[in-house]
């Protein structure tokens, strides 16, 4: 009896992230990024990548973990995603006279310490209510920033400049809206988040960027279903969404181009279908098992470290390695549910929702529309495509997890205490005691 | 907690499930298109494979080579000035102006995709330039430039664009496979690519055209296996038969009185096919049509065919009756009808159609052998046996006489096809046929853009086929 209370309430697991897989991990970068800077000339950025890149992965994967609890398996696989973004953009540099590789692991150091900053606030913040009025007030201002100075890039207005770099308030806000929504819906309040989401979704279509709204407000209406259950009002969101795209299908001219490209890219490949050709064409060229890294010709395809990078990986890994990068952002969503599915409080269970299923679909969106199952809609591919405001914004979602996850574990490990301040005798059954 | 954990697991699902149909969908997608979209000219990769691995060679069936790579790495095809330019379309041009010749179809041997890894570090080691594989074909390029040459001196057909096809109907190999005009790959002239009959088109593969009256085979073969005692019905024809407020007529307006199906079929009688059509239904047609192949996504191994087409929409009498003399919409191949008149040839079974024989590695040795496969049964055997003897008759005593070749028993169906090109109204000349012989066992579509009477100007050019094969197959 007791050796089975024991099992569930075994001491809970410190153990940071399996050293053998972070070793392979950083073994696998290290001769990676060793490998394109040996070919042809050297290179310099390759030696300092190959160091720094599994330097980082240390950092977030092994060190960090020792001062809080962490998912470990979750952390191993958001860094992997990273560095490989960081290993794709790198091997295409060379050709395309860039240093894309360079800027991707520094915002890949920022986005861990966006991770650990995101730690802390779910960690140690209690008072949330002043903290979200100010939050909403501040994305809200931050979103609109794009409309008053922002510049127009590929038929969408959602950058701006600041200094000499370039940033994706969108991409930001994603944090602040999942903050919103699980905190308001968490206290059944109905209007803040449908006013704050509703601004949101209005900005961002007047930005003309809608694959972020489609994020959004699905990311909106999952969470709506899960706190509330209410499915009539969940379905009258699906068919104001599908009104919505109807709606877009007409109005929008892009929209419409976007749609026939996709039903057959071929018949415009002088015009609007080049990239969703060049895509195919990249994915089939790559076989099952790749062209090989740093081979093949991915800057054909346009934007094809953005949008397209996805069709680069299985260009130069092959299809299996991209199913296999597929099959790591579903055990990424898995953990992320299981982290939700523990949390003690509806706003932590939703907050972890939220940012999984924003992640999952993301995902979905970009890849799909990379494989032509669904028509292509701008937007990153989570961790790994080129951008410093997206890859901040995933790793901030990734603290998000952890800091729940590390929350639950803190419960866990209180309940173990509870039980085992109690003496031996005191935890059997009345009736055993002598 | 406990309901929301409820619907979190049923979210994670609805998210899983969507990631995990993408990746299906990539994976399903890759492996049915992949090398139709790796191979496509405007794929650069495999031009600047062609930099580092020196090309295999393309030979046909009989050992000629049609395409190979000279020491300086350029591609170079074969030195007869007629073959190089009547198997063009097959082969393809360096430039990639003809989609999908099996220079570039075939990329993944002839550039050594397929190598083990072995030979490529064995290569390596030995510091050569990798060498493609060879593959060789099923096509004979004598009957290609016999056939260009029959196209471009006989009377009717001389600067007239069309195509043939040859195939053996009982393994689905590709003898020939020509588009007319044809042009000379080793130097491409201003004048080609002005040309208004685009000579890059390879209107065997790429054209879908109403395939007029060869398509009476489909609905002869529909009535046959719908209507009983449709063979002992009595046709009325009067020159046009009155269908809502318009008229089908008869080629030349002819009128051929009262006339039975076999008849009918015989003198090709548009007013009987009409009324059998009417007497059919548009579903009992198209079922038939798509058994013969038409509305399905093509995706043979070795050819890339466009689709064929039995319309589905705006269907009412009148395009009903149209379809039941190949008008109205429908839309095949050269290469598909050619497949029509092999799947009656073969007691109702399709070949699928093959270009390749073998792949070579560059020692000699033979890689990869391919086999014959069935594509699908189009007819029953008895209603094919049927089939078989009208297009005889056809031959025989009907509107394919041009066709026959002394010593031969050859069946076929001819068509004059009412098309529009560049807005003005053309009649395309068809022949489908084949040798009823087993010994023999080759069928082959002609086709004449604006040739006028398929008849007259369609059979001769298989006559001429027909007399090759008889010369070079017989007892082989």
């Amino acid at each position: 009896m007791s050796a089975k209370r024991r099992r569930t309430l075994r001491p809970p697991s410190r153990r940071r992230p399996d050293r053998r897989l972070v070793s392979a991990m950083m073994l696998f970068f290290f001769s990676a990024f060793l490998l394109i800077a040996l070919k042809g000339e050297l290179r310099w950025q390759g030696f300092a990548l190959a160091v720094a890149v599994p330097a980082l992965i240390y950092i977030a994967t092994l060190w960090l973990p020792r001062f809080f609890p962490a998912d470990k398996l979750l952390l191993a696989i958001a860094n992997f995603l990273c560095a490989l973004g960081v290993l794709v953009l790198y091997s295409t540099d060379l050709e395309a006279g860039t240093s894309r590789g360079l800027q991707q692991a520094i915002s890949y150091g920022i986005g861990i310490a966006a991770m650990l900053f995101c730690i802390l606030l779910v960690r140690y913040v209690r008072r949330w209510k002043l903290l979200i009025n100010i939050i909403a007030l501040g994305a809200a201002g931050l979103l609109v920033l794009p409309l008053a100075i922002g510049t127009e890039l590929n038929g969408a207005t959602n950058w701006i400049r600041i200094g000499g770099t370039s940033l994706q308030p969108s991409e930001v806000v994603k944090i602040a809206l999942l903050l919103v929504l699980s905190y308001s819906m968490s206290r059944r309040q109905f209007w803040p988040w449908l006013i704050f989401t509703g601004f949101c979704l209005g900005i961002l279509m007047l930005q003309k960027d809608l694959g972020t709204a489609l994020i959004y407000y699905i990311t909106t209406l999952f969470l709506f279903f899960a706190s509330t259950g209410n499915l009539p009002l969940t379905g009258l969101g699906i068919a104001g969404g599908v009104g919505a795209a109807v709606l877009g299908y007409h109005e929008f001219s892009h929209v419409k181009v976007r749609v026939a490209i996709w039903q057959n890219p071929w018949m415009y490949y002088e015009s609007t279908g080049y990239q969703i050709v060049q895509i195919l064409m990249a994915i089939s060229s790559g076989g099952l098992f790749g062209v090989g890294l740093g081979l093949g010709a991915p800057r054909v395809i346009p934007v094809y470290y953005t949008d397209c990078i996805f069709a680069v990986i299985c260009e130069q890994f092959g299809i299996i390695f991209g199913i296999l990068v597929l099959v790591m952002y579903a055990i990424l969503i898995l953990r992320g549910a299981s982290i939700a599915a523990s949390a003690r409080h509806s706003f932590y269970g939703l907050l972890a929702m939220g940012a999984t299923t924003l992640l999952g679909i993301q995902t979905f969106v970009i890849i799909g529309g990379v494989l032509k199952l669904i028509p292509l809609t701008g937007v990153t591919m989570p961790f790994v495509s080129y951008g410093g405001t997206s890859l901040v914004s995933c790793m901030g979602l990734i603290g998000l997890l952890q800091g729940v996850a590390s929350l639950n574990q803190d419960d866990v490990e209180y309940d173990y205490e509870i039980s085992h301040s109690l003496t031996e005798e005191e935890r059997l059954p009345r009736a055993d005691r002598i | 907690m406990k309901q929301l954990r409820t619907r979190f697991r049923l979210l994670t699902m609805i998210v899983i499930g969507l990631i995990f149909m993408a990746g299906l969908y990539g994976v399903y997608s890759v492996s049915m298109y992949g090398t139709r979209w790796s191979s496509s000219s405007r794929n650069t990769r495999y031009q600047s494979a062609r930099q580092s691995v020196i090309a295999g060679d393309i030979i046909d069936r009989n050992g000629v080579v049609l395409a190979t790579t000279d020491a300086e790495g350029e591609r170079v095809y074969q030195a007869n000035i007629k073959a190089r330019r009547a198997t063009v379309h097959l082969v393809g041009d360096r430039d990639g102006n003809v989609a999908n010749g099996v220079d570039s179809f075939q990329a993944k041997y002839l550039l050594g995709f397929e190598t083990s890894i072995s030979e490529r570090v064995a290569a390596l080691l030995k510091g050569e330039t990798r060498h493609g594989d060879n593959v060789t074909l099923t096509v004979d390029s004598t009957l290609c430039t016999q056939i260009v040459n029959a196209f471009e001196t006989g009377t009717n057909t001389k600067g007239k664009s069309g195509a043939a096809v040859v195939m053996n109907y009982k393994t689905g190999e590709v003898l020939a496979l020509v588009s007319l005009p044809v042009f000379d790959p080793s130097e491409i002239t201003q004048a080609d690519r002005e040309n208004a009959l685009h000579p890059f088109w390879n209107r065997a593969l790429q054209s879908t055209l109403a395939p007029g009256s060869t398509f009476k085979i489909i609905t002869a073969a529909s009535a046959l296996e719908n209507l009983s005692g449709i063979t002992n019905h009595v046709f009325t024809c009067t020159g046009a038969t009155k269908v809502l407020d318009q008229y089908i007529h008869d080629y030349n307006m002819a009128q051929h009185g009262n006339l039975k199906l076999e008849k009918a079929f015989t003198v090709s009688c548009n007013n009987a096919f009409a009324q059998c059509a009417l007497m059919l239904g548009d579903s009992a047609l198209r079922k038939t049509a798509e058994d013969f192949g038409f509305n399905d996504n093509f995706l043979f191994r070795d050819v890339v065919v466009e689709n064929s087409v039995y319309p589905t929409t705006g269907r009412n009498a009148v395009e009903l009756a149209w379809s039941g003399v190949g008008q109205s919409q429908i839309g095949a191949t050269p290469l598909h009808m050619c497949m029509v008149a092999a799947a009656v040839a073969n007691d109702g079974v399709m070949m699928e159609p093959r270009l390749l024989l073998t792949v070579q590695s560059p020692s000699g040795t033979t890689r990869l052998h391919f086999s014959r496969k069935e594509y699908r049964r189009a007819v029953p055997e008895d209603i094919a046996a049927t089939l078989q003897s009208y297009m005889q008759n056809v031959v025989a005593s009907g509107t394919g006489s041009a066709a026959r070749v002394s010593g031969l028993t050859i069946a076929g169906k001819t068509g004059s096809a009412e098309a529009s090109s560049n807005g003005e109204n053309v009649t395309n000349a068809w022949f489908v046929g084949y040798i009823a012989d087993d010994s023999l066992p080759y069928a082959c579509c002609v086709l004449v853009e604006n040739g006028g009477s398929g008849g007259s100007v369609a059979a001769p050019v298989a006559a001429v086929i027909f007399k090759y094969l008889k010369d070079n197959y017989s007892g082989s």
